[in-house]
C-alpha cells in the first residue's frame, strides 16, 4: 500500500488531544512489544553463544556444516521450482480467464480459487491418501497392472513440489489476473500497429505488463513454500530448511542444535526480507500504473481450442480438489486400506475427535475469535493513523505490515519462544506459558490483512464525505457514526472474516508454542497424523474444510464479491 | 497517402457507431475528424487503424483497398490517448521495438532511434523509462514511436486531452510543425474545436455517427452549414424564424424580436424555417455604423470578463439572450447590470441556415 497515495488524502494534521496520543503510544507498544522485540531476540539469540557474547561462530558453524548447506540449497531448489511450476499453471489460467470466453468461464474462475482457501495441511493429508504408497490410485494401479511396487508420487521432494504447485497456483493466478484486467488495451493495439503479433506480443508487451501482479504473487509462493515444514514432514522430506529449524527446536535436548534451529530461523527472516527488497525494487523502477479508458474485450475461443480449455482447467480442478475428497473417504472410512475406496463407512472418528475431544474445535474457534478481535482493535485505528493523519511513523508502520506478511510462521514461532519465555514481571509467569500467547501469535501474523482491508475502505470514505458531514453541524462522533462507519464496515468485517479462516488454518507458528491443552485443530491433525490415526486426522481435516466453507459463505454474503480482491 | 472512405458503417450491436460516412483525405493533409464524445470519430478512426472492420463501405489507402489489412500491414503510426507507452522498456526500446520486429539491424536502428528523438526533441533521453517522463516528453515519445517506421500516414488519437493546457498548446504546434515538415497525411481525433481549428487543414465534423460537415477551419467557423456545426465551433448567438423572402445572397427572417438581414448559401425559400447565427465579436454595442446592418435593443443581464475580451450576455426578450464581445476591454469602462444598450451587427457577418 503506496504511503504516497495516502498524502493526498489526509490533507491536514489533527489536534492531537491526550487520549489520541495514548492511543497511538498504546499501539506503537503493542508493535514494538509482539513484532519488533521477538524478532530483534531471535537476531541477537543468533548473533550471541551460551554466555551472551557476541560471535559470528554460529554462522560458521550453519555455513561449514555440509547437512545445513544442503538443506539451504535444496529449499532455494524447491522455492524457485515451486515459482515456475506455479507461473505456467497460474499464467495459463489468469489468461484463460480474463482474455477469452468459453463454457463455464465463470464457474471456473470460482472454482480456481478454491485450493487457495482449502487448509493447506488438509491438502496434504488427502494427497497421501490417493497418491500415498497405499493410496487409491497405487491400489488400483497395482490391481490394473499387476505392478509389484507401488509408484512413489508423493514420497520425496518431488511429492513437496506436487502438493505446494497446487495449493499455490490460485495465488499466482490471482495476482496476474489483478494486473492483466487493469492493462490498457491501446498498450496492446501500439503493439499490434507496429507489427507484433500472437505470441510475439504475448512475450513482449502483454506478459511483461503484468509484471508487478506476478512478482508479489512469485514472492508469495516463494516465501510459502521456503517457510513450510508441515508438507515436507508429511512426505518424509527432511533435508530442508525450515524442516530443520522445526526439528532442531522441538528436540528440546540438545542446547546446540536447539541453537541451530534459531539460526536458521533468523537466515529465513533475512532470506525472506532481502526476497521482497529485491522485488520491490524490481517493480519500483518502471511506473506501470497507467490511465486505462477501457478493458481488453474478451475473445471468443474456436471449438477445439474451447474443449482444449475446459479440459485443461476441469483436470486442474480434478486434481487441486481430489484430495479433499480423499480427507473425506479417510474421515468416513473404517479400516480404510488396500482398497481403492473404504469398504464400511462410519462417523466414529467425527465422534472421537468431536464429542470425546472437544479441545480442538473449541481452542480454534476461541483462539482464532480473540486473535480477529486483537487485529480489530490494533488494525483499524493502525489503517486510520495511515489514511487520515500525517503523524510521523506512517511509513514505518507501513513498511512494518509488509514485513509481517513476509516473515514466515516458522520463524514468528521461534522468536516467541525466545522472547517470551522470562517470568513476566508481577505475576512469574512466562509468557509462553499462558494460552495467550496464541490468539496474540496468530493476531499478528494476520494483522496485515485487517490494516490493508481497513485502510482501503478507509481511502473509500473521502475525507470531504466526513467535512461535509461536519459541515452541516455533525460532531466527530456523529461524523463516524452516521458517515465512516456505514461505509466501511463492510471491508473492515470482510478482512475480519478473512483473518478468521486464515489463523484457523494457521499451522507454522502456533506449532512451535502449543502446550498441552491448547491444541487448535491443526495441531491435532498434524500430531494424529504423526501418531499414526489417519482417520482421525482425516475427520478433524473435514471439520476445518466445513468451517473454513461456513466462513468463506459468510464473506461472500456480506461482500457479495469473490475473497480475491482482498489480496490485491 | 490519399485516405478515401466510402459509405463505411460500423455497428455495436443495435447502435451504429459510424453510420454511412464518406470521406477523403488528400496527401499530406492534416485532417481532423471533430466531434463531442461518442459522436463515432474515434471509431473511425480505428477503423482506418485496423482495430475494427467495417460493417459495410470500403477504405482505400491510394488505391489499395484496406479493409481486411491487418493494422502493421498498413504502414501507419498510431499515437494513442494516454500515450500506451510500454512501461516496462525504455525510450530507446519503446520506439525500437517496430524496427527490431522487422529485423532492423541493431546498429541501424540505434541510428534511426537517434534520429527521431532528435526530431522530437528528446535527444539523450533514451535511456529513461516512461514513468520518468513528464507527460509532454511521453507524448513525444510516443510521438516519435509512431514516426521511426516511416508510416505513411499518422493517425492520432486526442493525443492532447492528457496534457496542461499550456504544454498541450505547445506540443500541438509541435505536432503540427512536424506534420507539415515531413508532409505525412496525418488523421487527428479530438473533442476540442479550438485544437482542431489551430490545427487542421481541414476539418470534419461530427454528431451521433455521421459526418454533419468537411471543411477547413475558416469555412466551418464562418459558413457552418449546420445548426449542430454553428453551436459546436466556437461561441454563438442563434435564434430561429422564418424567412420572409430571399432574393440574391440576403434574406430577411422574421424573429422573436423583429426582421433581420442575413446571408445564406441560396438554399433557404420564403417560409422556410431558419435558424440566425451570428458571432458575439461581430455584434457591436451602442451606436456603431457602417454599411447594412441589423439593429436590436436589450439589456445587459450578465457580465464576464475574460482579459482580452469583455463579453456581455444581454438579454434582448422573448427569452432569447445574445452575447455580445467588447475586445480590449484596457479602456471599457463597464456597463451596469440592467442597462438597456443598443446593439448592432454587419448584414454580412449575419448568417441565415436551415433549422433542424
Amino acid at each position: 500500500m503506496p504511503v504516497a497515495q495516502t498524502a493526498a488524502i489526509a490533507v491536514r494534521r489533527p489536534r492531537t488531544p491526550a487520549s489520541a496520543a495514548i492511543g497511538f503510544g498504546l499501539i506503537w507498544l503493542f508493535l514494538i512489544v509482539f513484532v519488533l522485540y521477538p524478532l530483534t531476540r531471535i537476531f541477537y539469540d543468533a548473533f550471541s553463544n551460551d554466555v551472551g557474547q557476541l560471535t559470528l561462530a554460529n554462522f560458521y558453524e550453519f555455513f561449514t556444516d555440509r547437512y545445513y548447506l544442503r538443506s539451504l540449497w535444496n529449499s532455494l531448489v524447491l522455492g524457485v521450482a515451486t515459482v515456475v511450476a506455479t507461473s505456467v499453471i497460474g499464467i495459463a489460467v489468469a489468461f484463460l480467464i480474463v482474455r477469452f470466453e468459453f463454457p463455464g468461464r465463470n464457474l471456473f474462475s470460482y472454482l480456481s480459487m478454491l485450493p487457495m482457501i482449502l487448509p493447506p495441511l488438509v491438502g496434504v493429508l488427502g494427497f497421501v491418501f490417493i497418491l500415498g504408497r497405499a493410496g487409491t490410485v497405487n491400489v488400483l494401479l497395482m490391481d490394473w497392472f499387476d505392478m509389484l511396487h507401488p509408484v512413489n508420487f508423493m514420497y520425496g521432494t518431488h511429492g513437496v513440489l506436487l502438493v505446494e504447485t497446487l495449493h499455490l497456483f490460485p495465488f499466482m493466478t490471482l495476482s496476474i489476473l489483478d494486473s492483466l484486467s487493469k492493462v490498457d488495451p491501446s498498450l496492446e493495439e501500439a503493439a499490434q500497429v507496429v507489427g507484433a503479433n500472437g505470441w510475439r506480443r504475448f512475450r513482449d508487451v502483454t506478459l511483461p505488463l503484468t509484471t508487478p501482479g506476478y512478482v508479489s504473487g512469485a514472492l508469495l509462493v516463494f516465501i510459502w513454500t521456503f517457510a513450510d515444514f508441515v508438507t515436507p514432514l508429511v512426505v518424509g522430506v527432511q533435508d530442508l530448511l525450515a524442516v530443520q529449524a522445526y526439528l532442531n527446536i522441538v528436540q528440546f535436548v540438545d542446547r546446540r542444535i536447539f541453537r541451530m534451529g534459531i539460526v536458521i530461523s533468523a537466515l529465513l527472516v533475512v532470506l525472506a526480507i532481502v526476497f521482497v527488497l529485491v522485488a520491490r525494487h524490481y517493480v519500483a523502477i518502471k511506473d506501470y500504473s497507467s490511465l486505462a479508458y477501457s478493458k481488453v474485450e474478451r475473445r471468443q475461443l474456436g471449438p477445439i481450442a474451447r474443449w482444449l480449455a475446459v479440459g485443461f482447467l476441469a483436470l486442474l480442478m480434478l486434481v487441486s480438489l481430489l484430495p479433499q475428497a480423499g480427507v473425506v473417504l479417510a474421515a468416513v472410512g473404517k479400516g480404510w486400506s488396500l482398497t481403492p475406496l473404504p469398504e464400511h463407512y462410519t462417523l466414529d472418528h467425527f465422534r472421537q475427535v468431536s464429542v470425546e475431544t472437544p479441545r480442538f474445535i473449541i481452542n480454534s474457534l476461541l483462539y482464532s475469535g480473540l486473535a480477529v478481535l486483537i487485529c480489530l482493535v490494533v488494525g483499524v485505528p493502525m489503517a486510520w493513523i495511515m489514511a487520515r493523519t500525517r503523524t510521523p511513523g506512517r511509513g514505518t508502520m507501513d513498511a512494518l505490515t509488509t514485513l509481517i506478511l513476509a516473515i514466515p510462521g516458522t520463524a514468528i514461532g521461534i522468536a516467541y519462544i525466545r522472547a517470551f519465555h522470562y517470568p513476566l514481571p508481577g505475576i512469574d509467569v512466562a509468557l509462553t506459558s499462558m494460552w495467550i500467547v496464541l490468539p496474540l501469535v496468530l493476531a499478528v501474523r494476520r494483522l496485515p490483512y485487517t490494516v490493508r482491508s481497513s485502510y482501503s475502505s478507509l481511502l473509500l470514505v473521502h475525507k470531504s464525505m466526513e467535512e461535509a458531514a461536519e459541515n452541516v453541524g455533525a460532531g466527530k462522533l456523529a461524523t463516524f457514526r452516521d458517515i465512516t462507519a456505514p461505509l466501511m464496515w463492510k471491508g473492515i468485517l470482510v478482512g475480519a472474516i478473512f483473518s478468521f479462516i486464515m489463523s484457523i488454518q494457521e499451522a507454522s507458528a502456533t506449532l512451535f508454542l502449543t502446550l498441552g491443552g491448547w491444541e487448535m485443530i491443526p495441531f491435532g491433525i498434524f500430531s494424529y497424523y504423526i501418531a499414526g490415526s489417519h482417520s482421525q486426522a482425516a475427520a478433524l481435516g473435514v471439520i476445518l474444510i466445513a468451517l473454513c466453507a461456513a466462513s468463506l459463505y459468510t464473506v461472500n454474503r456480506i461482500a457479495g464479491t469473490r475473497v480475491g480482491g482482498l489480496f490485491g | 497517402m490519399r485516405i478515401a472512405v466510402e459509405n463505411v458503417t460500423k455497428r455495436f450491436g443495435a447502435l451504429a457507431a459510424v453510420s454511412d460516412v464518406s470521406l477523403s483525405v488528400g496527401e499530406g493533409e492534416m485532417f481532423t475528424l471533430l466531434g463531442p464524445s461518442g459522436c463515432g470519430k474515434t471509431t473511425l478512426l480505428r477503423l482506418l487503424a485496423g482495430f475494427y472492420n467495417a460493417d459495410e463501405g470500403e477504405i482505400r489507402f491510394g488505391d489499395r483497398v484496406v479493409n481486411d489489412v491487418p493494422p502493421h500491414e498498413r504502414g501507419i503510426g498510431m499515437v494513442f490517448q494516454n500515450y500506451a507507452l510500454w512501461p516496462h522498456m525504455t525510450v530507446s526500446e519503446n520506439i525500437s521495438y517496430g524496427l527490431k520486429l522487422r529485423k532492423v539491424s541493431s546498429s541501424d536502428a540505434a541510428v534511426r532511434v537517434k534520429e527521431v528523438l532528435a526530431r522530437v526533441g528528446l535527444t539523450g533521453l533514451g535511456g529513461r523509462y516512461p514513468g520518468q517522463l513528464s507527460g509532454g516528453q511521453q507524448q513525444r515519445v510516443a510521438l516519435a514511436r509512431a514516426l521511426v517506421l516511416n508510416p505513411q500516414m499518422l493517425l492520432l488519437d486526442e493525443p492532447l486531452s492528457n496534457l496542461d493546457a499550456k504544454i498541450r498548446v505547445q506540443v500541438r504546434s509541435e505536432i503540427r510543425k512536424l506534420q507539415k515538415e515531413l508532409g505525412i497525411t496525418a488523421v487527428y481525433v479530438t473533442h476540442d474545436q479550438e485544437e482542431a481549428l489551430a490545427m487542421s487543414d481541414r476539418i470534419a465534423v461530427f454528431n451521433l455517427g455521421r459526418v454533419c460537415q468537411v471543411g477547413p477551419p475558416k469555412a466551418l467557423y464562418e459558413r457552418p452549414a449546420n445548426r449542430f456545426v454553428a453551436d459546436f465551433i466556437g461561441i454563438n448567438n442563434l435564434v430561429e424564424g422564418t424567412v420572409r423572402s430571399a432574393e440574391g445572397a440576403v434574406l430577411q427572417a422574421e424573429t422573436a424580436f423583429g426582421v433581420l438581414s442575413a446571408i445564406h448559401d441560396a438554399t433557404l425559400r420564403a417560409g422556410d424555417r431558419c435558424v440566425i447565427c451570428v458571432r458575439p465579436e461581430n455584434i457591436a454595442l451602442n451606436g456603431q455604423s457602417g454599411g447594412e446592418r441589423n439593429h436590436f435593443r436589450g439589456r445587459i443581464s450578465f457580465a464576464a470578463y475574460l482579459g482580452n475580451t469583455l463579453r456581455y450576455d444581454v438579454d434582448l426578450g422573448a427569452g432569447v439572450t445574445f452575447k455580445t464581445d467588447v475586445g480590449d476591454p484596457w479602456d471599457h469602462e463597464q456597463i451596469p447590470m440592467g442597462t438597456t444598450v443598443e446593439l448592432s451587427c454587419a448584414v454580412g457577418s449575419t448568417l441565415a441556415i436551415p433549422a433542424g
